[in-house]
């Protein structure tokens, strides 16, 4: 159950990331981030801006045409299996066996993570944690609605005590309540000293949590900042310079490029 | 990690509804298998047992073996049978053994039942050919493509999963499941064959165990085959498409086209044909037969005034011997001629059909019940050694060989000393018994050994080919 932390490299670390399709399509463009340990790292974008591609090679599900992505310093194209073991992934639609309950999912998907410690009753503690009520536990997931299978996902990922974690659109589907209690749960990860990279659409909850606010748009990473920065900022605002008035990535004025947060 | 896998592949398939469904058809028909064929057998059993005693009784009130024309050999019926038909119900089960020559068979059981030639016995050999490939196919086909759909191949793949052993998961558990579900009915089966008081030997139970075992690995290529094109699809529905095309080439195309293949590469003559052959010649030995014996009976005319009976009776012997001799080595030949011919033929279908893993258990299997194309020579060429030894007896008995002549009965004139003598009929018993013998087991698996590693050789090979293509596969 212990995390495996190395000091001397990011958890999550992209390097020049690019990312071109065999159409041709440029989805990401030279990207470069790190994330430390303790850290919630939120990524911003339109549709199609290149978040989840990123996270994608994260998880070595597709190769980068250049760059590198890394987990605690692995780089994940050249040895998956080892980079893999220490992240952990939450889908935008967490889509898990129907014909298994809650509990049974659960011990799957932690054995398949390395994880075979656990008891019934750890899984049951874990859902209770993501706000599972009891007497979804021991139910198939075929009668789940988005939002229990989501709150699955977030107990599973948290079951691999990886220490980075992916998070992919982790809010969709939630409401309101099950949003703010996952905003209270990235928390206690982020206590727990957990690398998050988060892509997501809700500008609001990326403010409150994270520690690090980007901005994609065309598959470039075109805004950087600390939480710090944005605290007298408006970011509903900042994102609409960057995203609406300028294809090309610059903001219309006073914006700050990509390497403020470095 | 293979582990974790396995188990849920397991779980996952038993707790589908396809599951339940394909369980209970399966169960059904592999138990009606074994039902209907404890029944056909111990109804075949009493006719077998009714015929034997109906031909001695037959032969009752005979008083000289000469009046024995022939007699007819049944082909025993055997519990495998009554599982795995093979040809049994299409070849002659009787032969009628009557001189020298070749033996026809007849009473065929289909003849006998032309409704079962038409939709076929339920049997171990339909079960496995078309239901269990056909239900491996229903559970393999979405067994990559189906995840990706369900979204559940992502989030495995987060994790640090390699593809070789996400693969041998899912066909281990599916193996594994559909295994249980076939060999549970199978147990069942065998003890309902059991209580029907069907027994057999030894040998028979190892056979069964290897049909079991071959049907399995047929099995496991339907399976493995269905990974493979999992793997190559992305969408289940095409991956079913192909699988069904598959399924109809190797169940129904592919055998038949190869024995249409091979009849157009080798032309083997008719049975007809031979039969009008050997009519003629027989007509026209007859014919020299008669000119000789007029020859001979004119040469006596000229050398004697009276016939002397036993010279006369010789000329007719050997005449008849020498008409016999041409006959059986004409017929011989082209005999001979037909079943080299025949045998390229049939070469050359099996090597065609083995492209189907259908047809390497269905011949694999045929083999062990000894139902296949075997059974029909081996009946012919045992009533053929029997016929000598028949005849053997027979000229013991008569002093006149089977292959006919001429007997001239003369009785004396004159008073005769009290009552005639009673003939005392003929004891049946002596004739020689026909013990119909199957091929030894090691004999059988030598010539099994080629199917069972075919089978092999393609699940290797599907495996391979559903590795190579889930290496590139997209798991998004």
């Amino acid at each position: 159950m212990n995390i495996v932390y190395r000091t001397d490299a990011p958890a999550l670390e992209a390097v020049n990331l690019t990312k071109r399709y065999d159409d041709d399509v440029l989805a990401l463009d030279h990207v470069s981030f790190a994330i430390e340990p303790g850290q919630i790292y939120a990524l911003l974008g339109g549709n199609g801006a290149g978040k989840t591609t990123a996270i994608n090679l994260f998880l070595n599900f597709i190769e980068p045409t250049d760059g590198e992505a890394r987990i605690n310093g692995i780089v994940t194209h050249r040895e998956p299996l080892k980079a893999k073991a220490h992240v952990a992934y939450v889908s935008e639609n967490v889509m898990l066996y129907a014909n298994f309950t809650a509990m049974q999912n659960l011990d799957f998907f932690a054995r398949l993570g390395g994880q075979t410690s656990y008891t019934r009753s750890d899984y049951h503690d874990m859902l209770y944690r993501v706000g599972l009520a009891e007497e979804f536990h021991n139910k198939k997931l075929r009668e789940f609605s988005k939002g229990m299978r989501q709150k699955c996902g977030i107990a599973i990922a948290m079951l691999k005590n990886a220490p980075a974690i992916l998070l992919d659109e982790p809010t969709s589907g939630l409401d309101p309540k099950a949003g703010r209690d996952f905003i209270e749960l990235l928390k206690s990860l982020k206590d727990e000293n957990r690398a998050i990279l988060m892509s997501t659409h809700d500008i609001f909850r990326a403010k409150e949590v994270a520690d690090v606010v980007a901005i994609m748009n065309h598959g470039r990473l075109i805004m950087q900042k600390r939480a710090s920065e944005l605290a007298h900022q408006d970011l509903e605002s900042l994102y609409m310079q960057y995203i609406g008035g300028h294809n090309n990535g610059e903001p219309s004025e006073g914006g700050t490029d990509a390497e403020n947060a470095d | 990690m293979l582990k974790t896998l396995i188990e849920k592949e397991i779980r996952d398939i038993i707790g589908s509804t396809k599951f339940a469904i394909t369980f209970a058809v399966c169960a059904l028909l592999i138990i009606m298998a074994f039902y209907t064929g404890a029944t056909r057998h111990k109804l075949y059993v009493t006719h077998h047992q009714a015929s034997q005693a109906e031909q001695l009784r037959s032969m009752e009130g005979i008083t000289d073996w000469f009046d024995v024309e022939g007699t007819r050999l049944f082909l025993p019926p055997r519990p495998l049978a009554s599982l795995i038909s093979g040809i049994s119900n299409d070849i002659g089960r009787t032969a009628d053994v009557t001189g020298r020559g070749s033996i026809p068979t007849d009473d065929s059981r289909y003849n006998e039942d032309p409704l079962f030639a038409v939709f076929r016995f339920i049997d171990l050999d339909f079960v496995f050919t078309v239901i269990l490939s056909l239900f491996a196919i229903l559970l393999g086909y979405d067994a990559i493509s189906g995840e990706k759909e369900r979204g559940t191949l992502k989030l495995s793949f987060a994790n640090a999963v390699s593809r070789s052993t996400y693969l041998a998961g899912k066909l281990l558990g599916a193996f594994i499941a559909l295994t249980m579900a076939i060999l549970i009915p199978i147990a069942i089966g065998i003890f309902l064959f059991l209580l029907m008081g069907i027994s057999m030997t030894e040998e028979e139970w190892v056979r069964l165990l290897l049909i079991i075992l071959i049907g399995l690995m047929s099995f496991g290529v339907f399976l493995s085959l269905s990974i493979c094109v999992s793997a190559m699809t992305h969408r289940s529905a095409n991956s079913f498409l192909v699988l069904l095309v598959v399924w109809v080439l190797c169940v129904h195309i592919v055998p038949r086209a190869s024995v249409l293949l091979a009849a157009r590469s080798v032309e083997v003559p008719s049975l007809d044909e031979i039969s009008y052959k050997r009519a003629a010649l027989n007509q026209q030995l007859s014919r020299e037969f008669r000119e000789s014996l007029k020859e001979g009976q004119a040469s006596f005319l000229y050398s004697s005034s009276t016939i002397d009976g036993n010279v006369l009776m010789t000329l007719v012997d050997s005449l008849s011997q020498e008409r016999s001799r041409k006959a059986t080595e004409f017929s011989a030949r082209l005999e001979e001629e037909r079943a080299n011919r025949q045998g390229v033929q049939e070469k050359i279908a099996f090597s065609i059909a083995r492209i189907s893993p259908v047809t390497s258990f269905s011949l694999a299997s045929a083999a062990l019940a000894g139902t296949s194309l075997e059974l029909k020579d081996r009946f012919i060429e045992q009533a053929h050694d029997y016929q000598e030894k028949f005849a053997a007896f027979y000229e013991e008995k008569t002093g006149m060989s089977l292959s006919g002549g001429l007997r001239i009965q003369m009785s004396a004139d004159g008073d005769t000393v009290g009552e005639p003598e009673k003939p005392q009929s003929i004891d049946p018993t002596e004739m020689p018994q026909f013990a119909f013998t199957e091929p030894e087991l090691t004999e059988i698996v030598q010539t099994t050994v080629m199917d069972f590693g075919l089978l092999a050789v393609f699940t290797m090979l599907f495996f391979a080919g559903a590795f190579v293509s889930f290496l590139r596969y997209d798991v998004r």
